[in-house]
């Protein structure tokens, strides 16, 4: 069955982003050069292991400290968010993690040091961070592993649709521990290899980053719309996407028939793994002929649930600075003719199909452009 | 708390779906172990060897619904899977892979769908606490499909939940929602009601209502009531 993208327009009032380059404009600035975040470092941080590509902001290790080191760099990002009363019955907060607190559980069984606990578990985390940016009660919580900040940014476009909200705010953060790098250590596809995304080589392999963003939607207010959304899962295997690649045609399909008359230019999920990458970017040269793809994990490292609104942002000032940047950590070949490698002018084109992809099959993907 | 009371006039109903078919799963101090041995005939042989006790219970109450490609399936936990959590964070220095993805929300819902085979379109895993039942809900009665299917449960842990970070209950439930009130079981509403007082509705509270049969008018939000009323004609 064909089922049609989730194309009502909402204007994005404000993004920004948190990465281990620093905001918005500094994280740009350092793609545009082709500079890589990530940094061989011990898989299980302190404890040692093996030494594998992870992207840390500034002041946060990997160890959890008690109070969180991030929540000061929340609290920087926050400063940015425009407007006040967030979390008011008008102004619904949504916040998307595949990680929350997680950190901090791992820290309290390492250490035993109860005050690791008031950090645990996903309410625990977001009530701290309501008390300390000020939000009220009205605050959403949504986990679904690497497509999390798109299911944020479609339920509050739902909601202000359906007139419950004047204004929404979508906040993501996932920030590494040895939880989830001991984890995905464990699945062998984060080890010493950087990141080459939609390079056909012989062995796959990710990084993990740091990362935290915010948008603000609106029903009329901001320079940028997202035109239409669509999500899909597989529910075929935890780990691996139908062969055949039909997951990513039923996610893209519904959007490349809304940007039929449009000229987009494409960020991919990318996270260097073999099978996926080559199932995206195969699937996304199928839906739209000739659209320069790119990734930008080969830099920052997969920042799991919040790739999907960190990588927004940056889509949103690549489109204002005119200038794409290119697929860092890779090289030819690639997948598909289509991978973009250099930074690329982006004037000739109106728009940005954002897609991201999670465990379960699960995909999400989104078009950006100006309003 | 659930009440049979009725609703004052005053208020006007925002969001609301007729509840076409209703499983719920209450195991009480069940062990894993037991409740797959209780379990293990309603799935294909040798398919509950790696399932968890929430993946076996949301499978199970999912399996009367027969939910499809086009549903919309909203999940609600505040915890979660928090035995594999337990498990897995008990397994570093050398950590498993398979309890790494077990312990993932939304990892029960996941067994259930894979088990099946079964892709969905729009997924929507909710975490929280406070405001968990409402914002469920809420994307349940927002959803544009046809047939909205509303999940949710808890696992019982055991040293999390001596840490107060895991459930000290074991549930699962999970509701088939559609706009049409023809031989509908019941009807669940979120209305607006300027002085609504936020009073504490969690999950457990949401469940034990559900697996009762019980009615609900609480106010669960800033402005807002949760309503549910069983069997009853729709004008």
């Amino acid at each position: 069955m064909s089922f049609p993208a989730e194309n009502t327009s909402i204007r994005v009032a404000a993004s920004g982003c948190l990465t281990p380059f620093g905001d918005t404009n500094a994280t740009l600035a350092a793609l545009l050069r082709g500079e890589c975040a990530l940094r061989p470092t011990p898989v299980l941080g302190a404890e040692g292991g093996d030494a594998v590509p992870l992207a840390l902001c500034p002041g946060h290790t990997l160890n959890e400290t008690a109070p969180p080191a991030w929540l000061r760099l929340l609290g920087s990002l926050a400063e940015k968010i425009p407007g006040n009363g967030w979390g008011s019955p008008r102004r619904p907060v949504f916040v998307t993690s595949s990680n929350f607190g997680v950190g901090s559980l791992h820290a309290f069984r390492h250490t035993r040091d109860p005050a690791h606990l008031a950090f645990a578990t996903p309410s625990a985390t977001v009530g701290l961070l309501q008390t300390q940016l000020g939000w009220g009660a009205n605050v959403a919580l949504l986990s679904h592993a690497c497509v999390s900040a798109h299911l944020g940014l479609l339920l509050a476009t739902r909601t202000l649709h359906a007139g419950l909200a004047d204004e929404a705010l979508v906040f993501s953060f996932d920030f590494l521990s040895p939880f989830v790098t001991g984890g995905f250590h464990a699945l062998k596809i984060l080890h010493a290899d950087f990141p080459a995304p939609y390079q056909n080589r012989d062995t796959g392999s990710i990084g993990l980053g740091d990362g935290a963003a915010f948008a603000v939607l609106t029903r009329e207010r901001g320079d940028f719309a997202v035109l239409a959304q669509s999500l899909h899962n597989e529910m075929h295997h935890f780990t691996a996407n139908q062969p055949d690649g039909a997951g990513f045609d039923a996610c893209l399909a519904p959007l490349a028939a809304a940007a039929a008359h449009r000229r987009p230019w494409l960020k991919g999920h990318g996270t260097g793994t073999l099978e996926a990458g080559r199932l995206e970017a195969t699937a996304l040269a199928r839906a739209f002929p000739g659209a320069p793809l790119v990734s930008w994990k080969g830099s920052l490292g997969h920042t799991l649930g919040s790739c999907g609104l960190v990588e927004l942002a940056l889509a949103a000032a690549a489109l204002r600075a005119g200038r794409t940047p290119g697929t860092i950590g890779s090289a030819p070949p690639a997948f598909t003719a289509a991978v973009a490698l250099e930074n690329f002018d982006n004037r000739s084109f109106d728009t940005v199909l954002c897609a991201s992809n999670a465990f379960g099959g699960a995909h999400a993907a989104l078009l950006l452009s100006h309003a | 708390m659930p009440s049979a009371a009725r609703m004052p006039r005053c208020f006007s109903v925002m969001l609301s779906r007729f509840i076409h078919a209703i499983h719920t799963e209450d195991p009480g101090f069940e062990e894993p172990a037991a409740t797959r041995e209780r379990l293990k005939e309603s799935f294909p042989r040798g398919a509950t060897r790696r399932m968890t006790q929430p993946g076996l219970l949301i499978a199970t109450a999912l399996a009367g619904l027969a939910p499809g490609e086009d549903d919309t399936l909203v999940y609600a936990s505040c915890y979660a899977e928090s035995r594999a959590l337990e498990s897995y964070l008990e397994s570093f220095p050398t950590p498993s892979p398979t309890l790494f993805q077990t312990s993932i929300h939304p990892g029960s819902v996941q067994q259930a769908f894979i088990g099946r085979q079964q892709p969905v379109r729009h997924f929507f895993p909710h975490a929280g606490r406070a405001q968990l039942v409402v914002h469920a809900v809420q994307t349940a009665l927002l959803a544009p499909a046809p047939r909205t299917i509303l999940c949710g449960g808890e696992e019982r842990g055991t040293w999390l939940r001596e840490q107060r970070a895991a459930s000290d209950r074991t549930f699962a439930f999970a509701l088939l929602l559609t706009p049409e009130p023809a031989g509908a079981l019941g009807k669940i509403s979120l209305v607006a009601s300027a002085d609504a007082v936020p009073e504490k509705f969690l999950l457990p509270a949401f469940f034990d209502a559900l697996h009762a049969r019980q009615a609900i008018d609480a106010a669960v939000a800033a402005g807002l009531r949760l309503t549910l009323t069983w069997q009853v004609v729709w004008p």
